[in-house]
């Protein structure tokens, strides 16, 4: 090892040679797997993507082993947003616990309060009130909608096109102010309560709901209109990350990125929960199994929200928004599992009570992580360009990720 | 000596800097005088010697000035449309409508840290910027702004155009390999593979229109589209158009074709170690080539400074010289009587306005008459102007358009562009060329 003057401060001594800026961990290789991975063959070079990367959609890392444009292999690094929000839970209270859940996926944040706020329900045997039932599914579903049209957004920014994203967050910014309007919050609502939501809708809610569903359909079918039929974009996607339904299963994959497989399950109607066998919705499915199809089934499922709210809004019952609960909460010893179907696939709490207000044990089932272990079957033969597509399509959330 | 410096120390910054200036400036003006005084004679003699090559240099050191306001424009451009068609305000803080923000970005990168990573080769890594912007400005000489109006008049011109244009990708590939990153060194291999493919479609879709014309030079191709617009190149030669205008997106690395700086991917390819004034070398370069890409679409296929109908010559109606003593006395009582006469309306109607401010309000809008009138007679007089806002105006659509296709399209990809390049854009020019010749054949030019 030699020793060298650095260039940019001639007083400060570089101990490595020049060229050994490489993504290679600063330990020996632990696996098999990393021995292959950072084991460089004639003409391949590794490139680091990441943790601060315009596409990498928040602190994602990952390396790619590069045969000119091409892709040999890739190996997702992660953790640089790791919080250890499982333990912060577990010595939190029940009612805190779900301010911890907002910024797991945050552009969707009910969906992760909500398996929560079911699990201690389970727990401490509350039954909701069926208000305010109606209530978690209309503003989820808002939720969703929001967290999809985000995810159309950023597919075509990755893929080079500006103009999508803003349009975008248009209608997400109408969303996100009608939901500040009845949680107070903008991104992070913590609004679902253990035996309901914390506050009724409001009239502001109402007007600007009333508002906007009036132009919704039109407004969606618009913003699809500048990709939908943009040969670039719709060449980038066809065919780039494919993946059969058997693999996908195999993966662990659910949500949008499963059904676009062409397997139909979706938690809403495989295991049905809150009010939702009440509501007549379809599930979506596509066949293809690519990039464009995981984009075009977000776009159906907006739809599909569009009428379970417009069913939200004409079936909701009066009635009170909390159950009776204690404000102590010290639940039977016990464990309780919760599942829901979140924008981005399963998202599920597992939670152990000992009989304190304190959960035990507190664990988070985030659908992204499941889908991101699929880099390794997705990306190599595609070309690094790809990889924004794919990334893009699969739409991981980076804070559920790394919890 | 105390006394002097006690002096010089009272003196404020200005202060100082006048006192240093005005014995510099006389030096150097006696210096000047006595210069011109005893080789004058001498000097003059040379520059009628050597007309072309004083006209050269002085059209040549012009070209290089304009290329920072004309960048500064389409920057704003870009700005504000494509903040207009994401439906936003854009730049609204710098000057009225943002206009100025350019200009304080162009200030910005002249002041920030010139920086040169460790690793990198500083004289390639140095050069680079230069030989990228010193293409695109070169290529500006064989451009015809209007008649008479342009640096050099080559008989191999669009010859000369291509082979400026493809010196920018030595630039490129110096500064991807100078930087020492592996995400500059893949733009800056993407810029050569790009601008190497694009350069075959781009010189063979213009082929058929040389067949046309018989010349080279872009002045005469220019000259060659006078008359009413369906003389204009684009009208014969339709799919060479299209193919052209593809190829110099391409080589001018704008949207879909921007794959050297994709900033999703490779952030900022080449540029991604630059900073400060190497950079703004690069940034500027950019937008001086989506003009001259405009430029030369707009010289080739639409006319050039051509208007689109023979203008009618109106220059006889509008000649002062003919007025006599009455142009004297016009420019002694007109001002006089424009300024009254246009503040009339202040005066009469506006009962809480101050006179003297309605006259000065009258005689600013009776100077916006005058300049109005003026450039009126300009437009009719002389040529030059006429075929400079006709040509600015045609040019400016072309950048617009290619603003526009940078608000809609995404990126393609590396393969498709280069299949895009061999499989359906050389044999497209091919078949243009040959129809072409064909019809030369058969018809006759």
């Amino acid at each position: 090892m030699t020793t060298h003057a650095s260039m940019d401060d001639p007083r400060v001594t570089l101990d490595e040679q020049l060229g050994s800026f490489e993504p290679i961990p600063p330990y020996p290789p632990r696996t098999e797997r990393e021995q292959e991975f950072y084991t460089v063959a004639d003409g391949e070079m590794l490139v680091n993507i990441g943790p601060h990367h315009p596409s990498t959609h928040g602190v994602l890392r990952v390396v790619m082993k590069l045969d000119g444009e091409r892709v040999v292999d890739i190996d997702p690094v992660l953790g640089y947003l790791h919080r250890g929000v499982e333990k912060l839970c577990e010595n939190a209270d029940f009612h805190h616990t779900i301010s911890y859940m907002d910024p797991l996926e945050y552009v969707s944040s009910l969906f992760c309060e909500w398996p929560a706020v079911m699990a201690y329900e389970k727990l401490l045997d509350i039954k909701v009130p069926r208000r305010a039932e109606y209530i978690r599914v209309l503003t989820g579903e808002l939720n969703r909608i929001s967290s999809h049209l985000l995810a159309m957004g950023f597919h075509a920014l990755d893929l080079g096109g500006i103009t999508p994203i803003l349009y975008s967050f248009i209608e997400r910014d109408e969303m996100v102010e009608m939901l500040a309007s009845i949680t107070g919050q903008r991104m992070l609502f913590n609004y679902f309560r253990i035996g309901g939501v914390n506050g009724d809708l409001n009239h502001e809610f109402m007007s600007r709901l009333g508002d906007w569903m009036s132009r919704a359909t039109a407004q969606v079918e618009a913003n699809q209109g500048l990709l939908n039929e943009n040969e670039v974009f719709v060449r980038r996607n066809r065919g780039v990350g494919t993946i059969d339904a058997q693999t996908a299963l195999k993966m662990c994959w659910t949500g949008p990125n499963l059904r676009a497989t062409g397997v139909p399950f979706d938690i809403r109607r495989a295991h049905p929960y809150s009010v939702y066998p009440e509501l007549d919705f379809d599930i979506p499915t596509r066949s293809e199994g690519d990039s464009l199809a995981r984009y075009l089934l977000r776009i159906d499922e907006i739809k599909q929200s569009l009428r379970i709210i417009d069913q939200c809004l004409h079936q909701m019952p009066d009635g009170p928004v909390m159950a009776r609960v204690p404000r102590l909460m010290r639940p039977r010893p016990g464990r309780a599992f919760a599942t829901v179907e979140a924008p981005r696939g399963q998202y599920s709490i597992y939670a152990v009570s000992d009989g304190t207000d304190q959960p035990f044990r507190f664990r988070i089932h985030d659908p992204s992580f499941l889908h991101l272990q699929s880099f390794t079957l997705l990306m190599p033969g595609q070309l690094l360009a790809d990889w924004m597509t794919i990334n893009a399509s699969l739409d991981p959330i980076m804070g559920g990720i790394d919890k | 000596m105390t006394v002097m410096s006690r002096a010089w120390g009272r003196l404020t910054l200005p202060g100082k800097v006048i006192f240093t200036a005005i014995p510099l400036l006389l030096a150097v003006g006696v210096a000047l005088a006595l210069v011109v005084g005893i080789l004058g004679g001498p000097i003059v003699e040379l520059a009628s010697q050597y007309g072309a090559v004083l006209r050269f240099l002085v059209a040549a050191t012009i070209i290089l000035v304009i290329t920072i306001p004309t960048a500064f424009l389409i920057i704003f451009m870009e700005m504000k449309i494509i903040a207009f068609m994401n439906l936003r305000v854009g730049p609204d803080r710098v000057g009225p409508w943002g206009t100025l923000l350019s200009v304080v970005h162009g200030l910005k990168v002249l002041v920030k840290e010139d920086f040169t990573p460790s690793g990198a080769d500083p004289l390639i890594f140095t050069l680079a910027p230069v030989v990228v912007y010193g293409s695109s400005v070169m290529t500006l000489v064989v451009l015809p702004f209007a008649p008479g109006l342009f640096a050099q008049d080559f008989n191999i011109g669009l010859l000369y155009f291509f082979a400026m244009g493809g010196l920018a990708v030595v630039g490129l590939l110096m500064a991807g390999w100078s930087s020492f990153n592996k995400y500059s060194l893949l733009g800056g291999l993407r810029s050569a593979a790009q601008m190497v493919s694009y350069e075959i479609p781009l010189t063979l879709s213009v082929a058929g229109l040389l067949l046309l014309a018989g010349t080279m030079s872009v002045n005469q191709l220019v000259a060659n589209q006078s008359g009413w617009f369906t003389n204009w190149y684009v009208f014969q030669q339709p799919l060479g158009f299209v193919i052209f205008f593809i190829a110099v997106t391409a080589e001018a690395n704008r949207t879909p074709f921007d794959l050297t700086e994709a900033d999703s991917e490779i952030v900022a390819g080449f540029a991604t170690e630059y900073s400060g004034m190497r950079f703004g070398f690069f940034f500027f370069a950019e937008y001086v080539n989506v003009f001259i890409v405009s430029a030369m679409t707009v010289a080739l296929f639409f006319g050039g400074w051509n208007a689109p109908f023979p203008f009618p010559a109106l220059a006889i109606l509008l000649d002062p010289g003919s007025l006599g003593i009455w142009l004297l006395l016009g420019i002694a009582i007109v001002p006089l009587v424009g300024t009254l006469l246009l503040s009339l309306p202040f005066l009469l109607t506006r009962s809480s306005m101050p006179a003297w401010q309605a006259i000065v309000l009258g005689f600013v809008l009776f100077n916006v008459v005058v300049i109005g009138l003026l450039g009126v007679w300009a437009f009719v007089s002389f040529d030059w102007v006429a075929g400079l806002l006709w040509f600015l105006a045609k040019t400016y659509v072309f950048v617009f358009t290619f603003v526009w296709m940078r608000a809609t399209l995404p990126r393609v990809r590396i393969d498709q562009l280069m299949g895009f390049a061999w499989k359906w854009l050389m044999p497209a020019a091919l078949l243009n060329l040959f129809v072409t010749a064909g019809a030369i054949l058969v018809v006759g030019r």
